[in-house]
């Protein structure tokens, strides 16, 4: 087991740079998360921690040895691929005992490791079968297994669920945070899915465009993203955002939206006439029945069994409210919406920054 | 839809009468080589039926019995065409050669092929689209066009007339295929593979030799097959490379002779040289299967 540094790090295509100058450092033994939408560079970065893609400048250590030139197979790390890339032509136990008949391992351990890992996994009946004889879930743990019996530092993992339905997602996930919380072995993981992120990480390193946009526990990361595209990516359904202008009416600070004044958080550190972008997430967006908060237009109700979506128009800007109790809506009615008021988010709308940064 | 039990056996019966037409000139081939001098030659129209089937075409090309020996069996009655005493038609030679140039000249390829196919498929170099133009452009000139400069160089060589410059010949044409073909096999198999491999402590030697060469066995096995068909079946190089090796198609043209055209005996050969190529083909096809690479990837 091992801490990864990354310090300053860049990767170019060329004239294209893709990754511009990361910092950051994953603790030993930590369950890191990398999400952003694809092209983001996280799956880009991943690979120059495995050594599968050169880095232009920077360094990466794991341990404390910098490997920016080190071999692959010298850095002692293990990786889960999207595509599984299992050696369709070995039997599972070959999968896993590969990395080890290189080594010239002796054959007595390497039986050995193989069939821990096959227990810890659930693969033990199908040792002798081939990837192809397996469903999709038991590819995957085979891709893990081939990892884990060569007790690495670091585990890396490339979108690892995204070829599995729902269902299998739901628990492959699961097991591998139990594998995580089992071997306690430092990994790296890379998503786009902000559920997997969220569900299985100690930090989240949200990314776009090559750069990192926020680091943080998941939950912090939620309740407090530091910038509108953290706020908008994380969270579904989506948080409401709108646009409006910080002014005065009488001794309380408000937002202008229209003919709209919502109330300023407590503790906002804005200026009258700073133009803002007032986030609201849905579940913290509920209606109310004394007149007063936002008026609006239902549009759409979605039951999803633990809760109710519902989607309203308020004017031309189209908001949501997730409601845990029971409600009776239909399309057309007319409702009032009021904010959470210490749970509002709000931005910067020139650089998205958030506006009560270092405040709690 | 389903189709219904009438379009079942519309389309069987289309089958059958598909794989007839192509199967009708080697059933013929076959039927010919079996057939007495009398019924090959028999004016009154194609004889089907109704002959003595004799071995002796085999025999004499195969076993070497000479066509004196023949005659003399039948008690003089073939004597009318028995013209020398030497067995210039006894092709057991010929086999041999042509067996020892198509397995040497299909395993060079392949050796030559898988390597760098792997390399187009992996690698990424300055002038790599150009590269491939170039290896696919190899086969735009007919062999007619480069087989007299051929005949001269392989003279100053030493390498006319021996096993070695036929396989040599060979190889070279059946290489840009067999590239291009395996780069397109290798191309399927995801580079992933490649990468859990490095990781896993292979080297590029191992990953080749151990782990994706072995995944796509099936498109060596289809490139093999076609290097082995187009050498066994290959004339006109053989022909002017050669005097003393005959391989088997330059043999049979020699039995188009001045004063007769041995129908008994080019059938005769003509049909056993399909078998050492249908054996060979039997022995591959079970890698023929592209599915092979199936449970690596994500589906």
């Amino acid at each position: 087991m091992a801490s990864v540094t990354i310090n300053n790090i860049k990767k170019d295509y060329g004239a294209v740079e893709v990754i511009h100058g990361l910092d950051l450092s994953i603790g030993d033994g930590q369950f890191v998360v990398l999400l952003g939408p694809s092209g983001c560079g996280k799956s880009t970065l991943l690979r120059m921690i495995a050594g599968l893609e050169p880095i232009t400048s920077g360094r990466i250590a794991i341990g404390d040895h910098v490997v920016n030139t080190l071999h692959p197979k010298d850095r002692n790390i293990a990786m889960v691929f999207q595509n599984y890339a299992l050696y369709a032509h070995m039997t599972v136990f070959d999968n896993m005992a590969f990395s080890m008949q290189l080594k010239k391992r002796p054959k007595e351990e390497i039986k050995q490791k193989v069939a821990w890992a096959a227990s810890v996994l659930n693969l033990t009946p199908y040792l002798e079968r081939y990837p192809r004889q397996l469903s999709g879930g038991q590819r995957q743990r085979v891709a893990m297994g081939r990892a884990i019996v060569r007790d690495p530092t670091v585990f890396l993992f490339d979108e690892p669920l995204s070829n599995l339905d729902a269902k299998l997602r739901v628990q492959m996930r699961t097991e591998i945070k139990e594998l995580h919380q089992r071997l306690k072995t430092t990994t790296v993981y890379v998503t786009h899915d902000q559920i997997e992120a969220m569900t299985m990480a100690d930090v989240i390193v949200i990314m776009r465009d090559g750069y990192i946009e926020q680091i943080g526990r998941p939950l912090d990361v939620y309740d407090r993203p530091e910038n509108l595209f953290v706020a908008s990516f994380i969270g579904s359904p989506a948080m409401n955002m709108f646009h409006g202008e910080v002014a005065t009416d009488g001794d309380a600070g408000v937002v202008r939206i229209g003919d709209l004044a919502l109330p300023l958080p407590p503790k906002a550190a804005v200026r009258p006439g700073q133009k803002v972008v007032y986030g609201v997430r849905p579940e913290h967006l509920r209606p109310v029945t004394d007149g007063s908060g936002i008026p609006a237009t239902v549009t759409v109700v979605e039951p999803t069994g633990p809760e109710i979506h519902i989607f309203a128009s308020v004017g031309s800007i189209a908001v949501c409210s997730v409601l845990h109790q029971r409600m009776e809506l239909s399309p057309g009615a007319r409702i009032h919406l009021e904010p959470a008021p210490d749970q509002i988010h709000l931005f910067d709308q020139g650089s998205g920054e958030r506006l009560d940064k270092g405040r709690n | 839809m389903e189709p219904s039990r009438a379009q079942m056996i519309a389309r069987d019966l289309l089958a059958v009468l598909v794989v007839a037409i192509f199967m009708f000139p080697i059933a013929w081939w076959a039927l010919s080589s079996i057939k007495p001098y009398s019924a090959i030659f028999d004016r009154s129209g194609p004889v089907y039926t109704g002959f003595k089937p004799t071995p002796d075409n085999y025999r004499v090309t195969l076993l070497g019995v000479s066509r004196v020996e023949i005659g003399m069996e039948q008690g003089g009655e073939a004597a009318g065409v028995i013209k020398g005493g030497a067995n210039s038609y006894d092709s057991r030679q010929s086999l041999l050669d042509s067996a020892i140039i198509a397995v040497g000249s299909t395993a060079l390829t392949l050796l030559l092929a898988t390597l760098a196919a792997y390399c187009l498929s992996r690698m990424h170099f300055s002038g790599q689209q150009s590269f491939l133009f170039w290896i696919l452009s190899q086969r735009f000139m007919p062999p007619i066009a480069i087989v007299i400069p051929i005949v001269f160089m392989f003279r100053d060589l030493g390498l006319r007339d021996t096993y070695t410059g036929l396989i040599l010949v060979h190889s070279l044409i059946n290489l840009p295929l067999a590239v291009l073909l395996l780069k397109s096999f290798f191309d399927d198999v995801p580079r992933e593979v490649d990468e859990a491999a490095l990781i896993d402590g292979a080297t590029r030697w191992q990953t080749f030799a151990r782990v994706v060469l072995p995944m796509v066995k099936g498109g060596v096995a289809a490139t093999a097959v076609l290097c082995f068909i187009f050498s066994w079946t290959e004339f006109l190089l053989s022909l002017f490379l050669t005097t003393s090796i005959r391989t088997v198609p330059v043999k049979i043209s020699t039995f188009v002779t001045s004063t007769a055209t041995e129908w008994g005996y080019i059938t005769a050969l003509g049909t056993s040289a399909i078998i050492p190529s249908f054996i060979f083909i039997l022995l591959v096809q079970r890698h023929l299967v592209r599915g092979l690479t199936l449970g690596s990837l994500k589906e």
